[in-house]
């Protein structure tokens, strides 16, 4: 039996930052990455299914990026994860989410996992979409936004809870295999000592390329993808005011405001 | 000397030789007893884990004799329990000496070389000093006695802070009878050594050579004098003295037979366990050897066998009961009660031919002898109970070496959780910036060097607290105004430096620390410098003490020393003395961990202030609550905090204007506990630093806000 968990390493922007020459991203020496929070859960829930089974169950953690990502598969792996997965190519930079999942579907094939469970979203790009487009190109059942799971390795279904709107809650009984997408707090990530970490490191992290997959450079990068991210930018801040005096002093301020915002001369 | 030979103790007179042998045969039968019990615990010892003591034997074979004569740690907090124990101690040291020359001669010398020096004024001068010493035997025991029965002190007390009562082992009634059990046979012992030595004397009064040399054992004597006017004969003599001789050599017999098994083991494991003491126990925690597949102690034979040792050391004297800020404010913790739950779990698995399954060893939980999790993440690291230990128990590292375990299982709050992986990914529990680190200098009125770029004297290791904590920035400011104006070259290492990992590796997350331990190891390795000096006590300790098992060999300075010296070189000068009233909290990793009591009260007075030390100071200093990681655990809601408690000791002091500290930590505890506790507006919380400053005006423009 098999779970496969899609991470992602993501990036936190430090106090002061600048922005890539081309102005469509931060500057990658100003970021902090980390395991993107969403995964975390993901990845506690199928080691804790793991540990509950009766069957003999692999988890495997998978992500797409390049050799840094090693960092936070092996974070997956302290977690107790049985294996991990990275696949890359520099034809991947620039992908977006629909690329990205094309990859992971490639990857799921290979795989043949009971289960793929993605975060909602990713901390940093908020897309909320990777895991379902993964779906959409396996053509499998999937569902998302899931905050509590019943699931035997081995079983045909798993039966889990959505929380909806107007704190109503949804159980569904889903076919497997199946992707689902986990929220945060469906449970409480262990942590992973420095030294389980250390130990991961002698794990192997399987590395994948696009050939691996059957893939091609125009399956990813900005050909593969459905959009284009065309600039990142703060935007200017507002401004506040607070008008003082009598009545007919606010009002007289008032109207100025508004003349100038039409753009009336006074 | 006609008598010479004559004047002599009575000793198997009136036996038959069946008689005789039958005592024989008890001796050895005690004797065979006592070397068992000795094997069993030495057994159980040898089933920890492995540990090389550094350090000569004999060295502290010295040690252990000076401080077991002197008394010196018994006497510590308790003078009265240590004069007491004194004199159970030499009363009881004397008499065993004495009653093992008896041995030496009858059954050894005699025999074999036809040695004989058991008469005359030999026995005169050691019948005076025995019948001494048995007076203060009793002295000592009945004194202990009244402690027991009437003065109900509070640390004698066996009731747990992290039991309930109806537990099995809340209060451990077994502890309270074998205490009374051991008084009672010693002084049964020693009350009917004079009642036998006064029959005998009754029995024997018509010969010259007993009756007339009995005021050599004055107490005898008197007994003596005391039976014959209440019509005691010689022969009602004979007859009593001959059962009561039985009676109290069989007792002594049964009480060194019992040695091993009882709490009189003491006498042996509590100074075996001061010969094995390791100075830094606190300071310096063990790594974790690389062969160790676990880390820390999930099981009892984890422990090395020392650790076992010390466990069987405790003479649950209560000083560390006393002494311990978390059991002060009623969290779940006594180090009493850690040790001694140990100590039953080690006895209960480990005195058997066969040492149990591994599932049967685990110390985690909350059956009897087992150690909860609330009582490990209670503990401050404070070292108040090593400190005050008068049998060098180390609680500390048992603790942390549990909590090691807890860690790896993840078994620990939540926020603890976050801070440890935010130290991970950004070097600092602030989880600010890297870059960030420096961000205090920007507001000072001149650049502070970069020690990886430029060679300084002083390298400042600044420290989490002293860097990210906005309160705290304006004391690092005014820190590095003050070197800037005594012409100290000074520099830090930027963004280069990282937590110093002191209170990581104290909650236990060993790998975290060897961390930041060599990435400031590294870090420091970039810079030129001649000494180190910090504001922060926990990373003076950690570099101190613990950097050096890691390469990190460097001469480094708490401020308050440093800072007494650039008073001393005329550096800084006071031109305002401060003529304030202040008290002195030591923090813990510059007092007890580091014993720097000396230079923050020299500067105290230097800048004249009148010092007044609260009860609980030095060596004795109340834990502010933030150390071993607590800082980013929230006490419970509700109770009281170590900081308040100790914030009201300060306010009973009148008239007091400032708590003076000098700890980041300690600046951010008792802030809070001054408000908490309702203190504001009656005196200050001032970080040293801060009055240095009043006393010594700047000659620079004021330092602005960042």
């Amino acid at each position: 039996m098999k779970i496969l968990v899609a991470v992602k390493q993501v990036a936190a922007l430090d106090e002061e930052f600048e922005f890539r020459d081309d102005g469509r991203d931060v500057d990658p020496d100003f970021l902090i990455r980390d395991l993107n929070e969403w995964d975390d859960f993901s990845l506690e829930e199928a080691v804790r299914i793991k540990e509950a089974a009766a069957l003999p169950t692999t988890v495997v953690a998978v992500s797409v990026g390049p050799g840094d990502v090693d960092e936070v598969l092996r974070k997956c792996l302290a977690k107790g994860a049985d294996r991990a997965v990275r696949i890359w190519d520099d034809a991947i930079e620039g992908s977006d989410p629909i690329a990205v999942a094309r990859v992971l579907a490639a990857a799921v094939r290979r795989e043949a996992p009971d289960l793929l469970f993605a975060g909602v979203q990713s901390s940093d790009h908020s897309f909320a979409s990777t895991g379902i487009a993964t779906a959409a190109f396996l053509d499998w059942p999937h569902a998302a936004v899931v905050s509590q799971l019943s699931y035997t390795p081995g079983a045909a279904t798993a039966v889990f809870r959505r929380e909806l709107e107007g704190g109503l809650l949804q159980e569904v009984e889903i076919q497997c295999p199946a992707v689902l997408t986990i929220q945060l707090g469906i449970n409480t990530p262990r942590y992973a000592s420095l030294r389980s970490i250390k130990q991961a490191a002698a794990k192997p992290i399987d590395v994948v390329s696009l050939a691996d997959l059957g893939l091609v450079a125009a399956d990813v990068g900005e050909a593969g993808s459905a959009s284009r991210v065309r600039r990142m930018y703060v935007p200017d801040k507002g401004h506040a005011e607070l008008i003082e005096g009598g009545a007919a002093a606010q009002a007289a301020r008032l109207a100025a405001i508004i003349r100038e915002f039409k753009g009336d001369s006074a | 000397m006609s008598r010479t030979d004559a004047v002599t103790r009575i000793l198997f007179e009136s036996f038959s030789a069946a008689e005789v042998r039958l005592f024989y045969a008890f001796g050895y039968a005690a004797i065979a007893v006592f070397a068992y019990g000795v094997y069993v615990q030495i057994r159980k010892y040898r089933r920890g884990a492995a540990l090389k003591l550094d350090g000569s034997l004999w060295t502290r074979f010295g040690a252990m004799v000076a401080s077991v004569l002197s008394h010196r740690t018994l006497d510590r907090r308790d003078p009265a329990a240590g004069g007491a124990h004194r004199l159970i101690f030499y009363g009881f040291v004397v008499l065993f000496l004495g009653t093992s020359t008896i041995t030496l001669e009858y059954d050894i010398l005699e025999p074999l070389f036809g040695i004989r020096f058991w008469h005359g004024e030999f026995y005169l001068v050691f019948s005076l000093v025995l019948d001494v010493a048995g007076v203060a035997l009793l002295g000592g025991l009945i004194y202990m006695m009244v402690r027991r029965g009437w003065m109900k002190l509070p640390k004698l007390d066996y009731a747990r802070p992290d039991r309930v009562p109806g537990d099995p082992d809340f209060d451990r009634p077994q502890y309270r009878r074998e205490d009374w059990a051991f008084l009672w046979i010693l002084v049964v012992i020693g009350a009917t050594g004079y009642v036998l030595e006064a029959a005998r004397l009754v029995w024997l009064q018509a010969r010259p050579e007993v009756w007339d040399v009995r005021w050599w054992s004055p107490v005898g004597a008197m007994l003596a004098e005391t039976f014959r006017a209440l019509g005691l004969k010689e022969h009602g003599g004979a007859v009593f003295r001959h059962g009561l001789w039985w009676f109290h050599g069989l007792l002594a017999l049964a009480f060194i037979a019992l040695i091993p098994f009882t709490k009189v083991k003491h006498i042996f494991t509590s100074a075996a366990s001061l010969m094995v003491r390791d100075p830094l126990a606190a300071q310096r925690l063990p790594r974790i050897p690389e062969t160790q597949e676990q880390p820390g102690a999930a099981k009892i034979t984890d422990f090395n066998w020392k650790q076992l040792l010390n466990l069987d050391a405790c003479t649950k004297c209560g000083r560390c009961h006393e002494a311990c800020p978390a059991r002060a404010v009623g969290a779940p913790l006594s180090p009493r009660d850690v040790i001694l739950s140990l100590r039953e779990f080690a006895k209960d698995s480990l005195e058997s031919g066969t040492v149990p399954e591994a599932a049967e060893l685990d110390i985690h939980g909350k059956s009897p002898g087992q150690v909860a999790q609330e009582t490990l993440w209670a503990c401050r690291t404070c070292m108040a109970c090593v400190e005050i230990c008068p049998v060098a128990v180390e609680h500390v590292p048992i603790i942390v070496q549990m909590r090691r375990k807890l860690v790896e299982d993840g078994a620990m709050d939540p926020l603890l959780t976050k801070t440890l992986q935010t130290i991970h990914k950004t070097g600092n529990s602030f989880g600010e910036s890297k870059r960030k680190r420096a961000a205090w200098t920007r507001a000072l009125p001149f650049p502070v060097k970069d020690a990886r770029k430029e060679p300084v004297d002083v390298l400042w290791f600044v420290g989490d607290y002293a860097s990210f904590d906005p309160r705290n920035q304006k004391v690092t400011q005014t820190f590095a105004a003050l070197l800037h104006e005594a012409g100290i070259d000074f520099g830090i290492l930027y963004e280069a430096e990282s937590n110093a990992g002191n209170d990581v590796r104290r909650v236990g997350e060993e790998g975290l620390y060897e961390l930041l331990a060599n990435a400031n190891v590294a870090a420091i390795a970039c810079a030129s410098f001649k000494t180190i000096v910090t504001t922060d006590p926990h990373s003076y300790n950690t570099i101190r003490n613990e950097y050096p098992d890691f390469g990190g060999k460097y001469e480094i300075q708490h401020y308050t020393s440093f800072v007494k010296r650039l008073f001393d070189e005329g550096k800084l000068r006071v031109t305002k003395p401060l003529g304030i009233r202040a008290t002195f909290h030591d923090p813990c990793h510059l007092g007890r961990f580091n014993k720097g009591y000396e230079a923050p009260r020299d500067v105290l007075k230097l800048l004249g202030c009148e010092l007044v030390e609260m009860g609980r100071s030095r060596a004795n200093s109340f834990c502010c609550g933030a150390g071993g990681g607590r800082i980013w655990i929230p006490d419970p809601v509700g109770s009281e905090k170590p900081a308040q408690n100790r914030i009201k000791e300060a306010a009973a002091i009148p008239d007091l204007e400032v708590y003076v500290v000098s700890c980041p930590k300690d600046l951010t505890m008792f802030e809070d506990a001054l408000k908490t506790t309702g203190n504001e507006g009656k005196f200050m919380v001032k970080e040293l630093i801060e009055l240095i400053r009043e006393a010594v005006p700047a000659h620079l423009p004021e330092v602005t806000a960042v």
